[in-house]
């Protein structure tokens, strides 16, 4: 070692403070007293307690809560049905297309994937009569749609990484295919379904572009929120709004990714509790 | 259980055709687009023995083990255990249970709810379940290893517990998938006759997979020798050994040297072999069926030859030759040597004595010789 100022370790500062500089301001800033953002006069909560009162926010945080919540799990369900196809059915027709679809919404451009889906719904509105106009309904699926993909890729890592001789000794035991899912498949995938669904969760309540797409009048949701108030000029409760998503956010996927680490690390998932 | 087993070392139930096998496989193939993994398979097993398939990586040994519990589905052919057809039968309704190579012990279960698995799955009340595990885990010296976690178990111990849930069943039939594969040597000898203790006491019929030829040797009342998906030979290990069908078979076990050779005699009690690849005409103290004029092989294992520095009092089957290379091996000394018609042979000669006053060596001529009955004449 020459120096301790490597290029190493000045390339990796230098990416951390290009990355989380940004981030860092937004939050000191959403402590400012002042009324003008770039402006700092002291240190204050006023904006967290301003936005406490501001009926609309709450409002934008609950549906998008709500729509995290529900398409998280609907994307789960989903998500791992597709996993254990593509990984444990063997060779089927139309596999290799399956496995292409199911990862194509991850480099899919958002404003494509929500625009398709905005003149699916449309069409199906005029066709079916269902669903009635835009909302909660129609951002819930279109969010399980792109989330989905996202925890297929994650459940499937993990049961490529599983023994299937598990499954089969589970099976020469006797138990049925069933009975093998609960008591074997269930507990070993558990934590990559705990970290899908948060991942699912974090991504649908980050979500601005698809929401936009197929939103409709009272459905607004906190990204949207943001966003219209942005344009209307920043203000600081805006910054407060955005530093408390952030804490959401990487919770979310710093529980995920811890819940990975440990349960690889074990290399055994949580107990299936009886047998 | 134990009244009704029938030891495979004193019967050999294989040699009665009015025995029922208990498992019986007829014309069963296994084929992967135009791989043939297994092909045509007829293969009889009796109760209460410990068979080996034995091959090579590829021999379709493990496909066809994978067929008999279940997990893969025959192309043709039928298998029946214990006279029941095997056809629709899945594998956790089959009266089989099978040793992975892996183990596959469940990692989030304890070691007493992995062997208690099989019998909680038939409904057995857990008081009964306790019981059976203290049992079985007694059975393979693993008391008081229940509570823990197949992460906390060493390799020779997971095996037995791998064997214990195996066996928890009662099944009729156990199927080992190289059960000491990922055992080190001296385990592995020590958990071999263990194996075939428990396989004796228990009565129940195991096939075992195995790629090492000294396992098969060991373990089993019969070995079936397997090569691209078909059978090689099926015989006692004995058997195997001393009267190999093939060049394929002589040379599978154990060590083995062949010489090409051209029928010359052909007699009811005896017959000769002019052989130019080893430099002589081999006398076989034994007719066998074959016509003047054919080419044949004859396999003879190095132990089963003698050398000498002078030649043998014996009318036939000496040679000469120079001693290229001597490997002293402790209990067994190697010698390589290359006869005068170029032909390279390996003969192993015992250490009897500890001090021996004039060794051959490298470089020394030597005569060497054999019985007319100590080697096999082989038709492919």
């Amino acid at each position: 070692m020459k120096s301790r100022l490597g290029f190493v370790p000045v390339m990796a500062a230098l990416g951390f403070v290009f990355l989380y500089v940004p981030i860092i301001s937004l939050i000191v800033y959403s402590f400012n007293e002042s009324k003008l953002v770039t402006v700092w006069s002291r240190f204050s909560t006023k904006w967290y307690v301003e936005l406490l009162n501001d009926e609309q926010i709450l409002n934008a945080a609950w549906i998008s809560f709500k729509i995290g919540a529900i398409s998280a799990t609907a994307a789960l369900v989903f998500g791992t049905i597709a996993a254990l196809v593509l990984q444990r059915f063997g060779r089927f027709r139309g596999k290799t297309l399956l496995t292409g679809m199911v990862s194509a919404p991850l480099v899919m451009p958002e404003v494509i994937t929500g625009l398709s889906l905005l003149l699916l719904f449309v069409a199906m509105e005029s066709v079916f009569g269902w669903p009635a106009g835009r909302g909660l309904t129609t951002i819930i699926i279109a969010h399980t749609t792109f989330c989905m993909a996202f925890v297929a890729v994650v459940v499937q890592a993990r049961l490529a990484d599983m023994d299937s001789d598990q499954e089969e000794a589970a099976m020469d035991l006797g138990a049925t295919p069933a009975r093998v899912f609960w008591d074997i498949t269930l507990p070993t995938i558990a934590p990559a379904l705990i970290s899908g669904w948060l991942l699912a969760f974090t991504l649908s309540l980050d979500d601005l572009v698809i929401a936009s797409f197929v939103s409709g009048p009272g459905a607004t949701t906190l990204p949207m929120l943001i966003f219209s108030k942005v344009r209307l000029g920043v203000s600081p409760d805006v910054n407060a709004l955005a530093t408390l998503m952030i804490l959401i956010v990487a919770v979310g996927v710093m529980l995920a990714a811890w819940i990975m680490h440990s349960s690889k690390s074990k290399t055994a998932g949580s107990n299936s509790g009886e047998i | 259980m134990t009244t009704d087993a029938i030891s495979p070392f004193i019967s050999e139930p294989w040699t009665d055709p009015s025995n029922k096998p208990f498992i019986r496989i007829r014309g069963i193939s296994r084929h992967y687009g135009a791989v043939k993994a297994v092909d045509n398979v007829d293969l009889d097993i009796y109760k209460g023995e410990l068979f080996c398939l034995l091959g090579g990586s590829g021999s379709g040994k493990t496909t066809l083990l994978r067929m008999l519990c279940g997990f893969e589905n025959p192309t043709a052919g039928s298998i029946e255990i214990d006279g029941q057809d095997m056809a629709h039968v899945p594998p956790f309704k089959r009266p089989v249970n099978m040793m992975f190579q892996s183990y596959a012990l469940f990692p989030h279960m304890s070691v007493a709810k992995n062997v208690g698995y099989g019998l909680a799955r038939d409904g057995m009340p857990k008081a009964q379940i306790d019981n059976r595990v203290e049992e079985l885990l007694a059975m393979v010296q693993m008391e008081g290893f229940g509570v823990r976690r197949p992460n906390q178990l060493s390799g020779g111990q997971r095996q037995r517990v791998a064997l214990a849930r195996a066996l928890a069943k009662k099944p009729k039939l156990l199927l080992l998938d190289e059960p000491l594969g990922a055992l080190d040597k001296k385990l592995r000898e020590e958990t071999q006759f263990e194996l075939m203790k428990l396989q004796e006491d228990l009565g129940v019929t195991f096939v075992v997979v195995t790629h090492d030829q000294e396992e098969a040797m060991t373990l089993a009342s019969r070995i079936a020798v397997m090569a691209d998906g078909k059978l090689a030979q099926v015989s006692t290990p004995r058997d195997v050994y001393e009267y190999p069908n093939s060049r394929f078979v002589a040379d599978f076990i154990g060590g083995v040297n062949l010489f090409e050779g051209r029928v010359t005699a052909d007699e009811e009690n005896h017959m000769k072999l002019q052989s130019s690849e080893a430099g002589l005409e081999i006398h076989v103290g034994h007719g066998v069926s074959c016509s003047p004029g054919q080419r044949m092989w004859y396999a003879l294992r190095p132990e089963k030859i003698r050398i000498a520095r002078d030649r043998p009092d014996q009318p036939f089957n000496v040679v000469e030759g120079m001693v290229e290379e001597v490997a002293y091996m402790g209990s067994l000394s190697v010698y390589r040597i290359n006869l005068d018609s170029g032909k390279q042979i390996k003969v192993t000669q015992p250490n009897l004595e500890r001090a021996q006053d004039n060794p051959i060596r490298w470089d020394q001529r030597v005569f060497v010789s054999w019985d007319s009955s100590a080697g096999v004449v082989l038709p492919s």
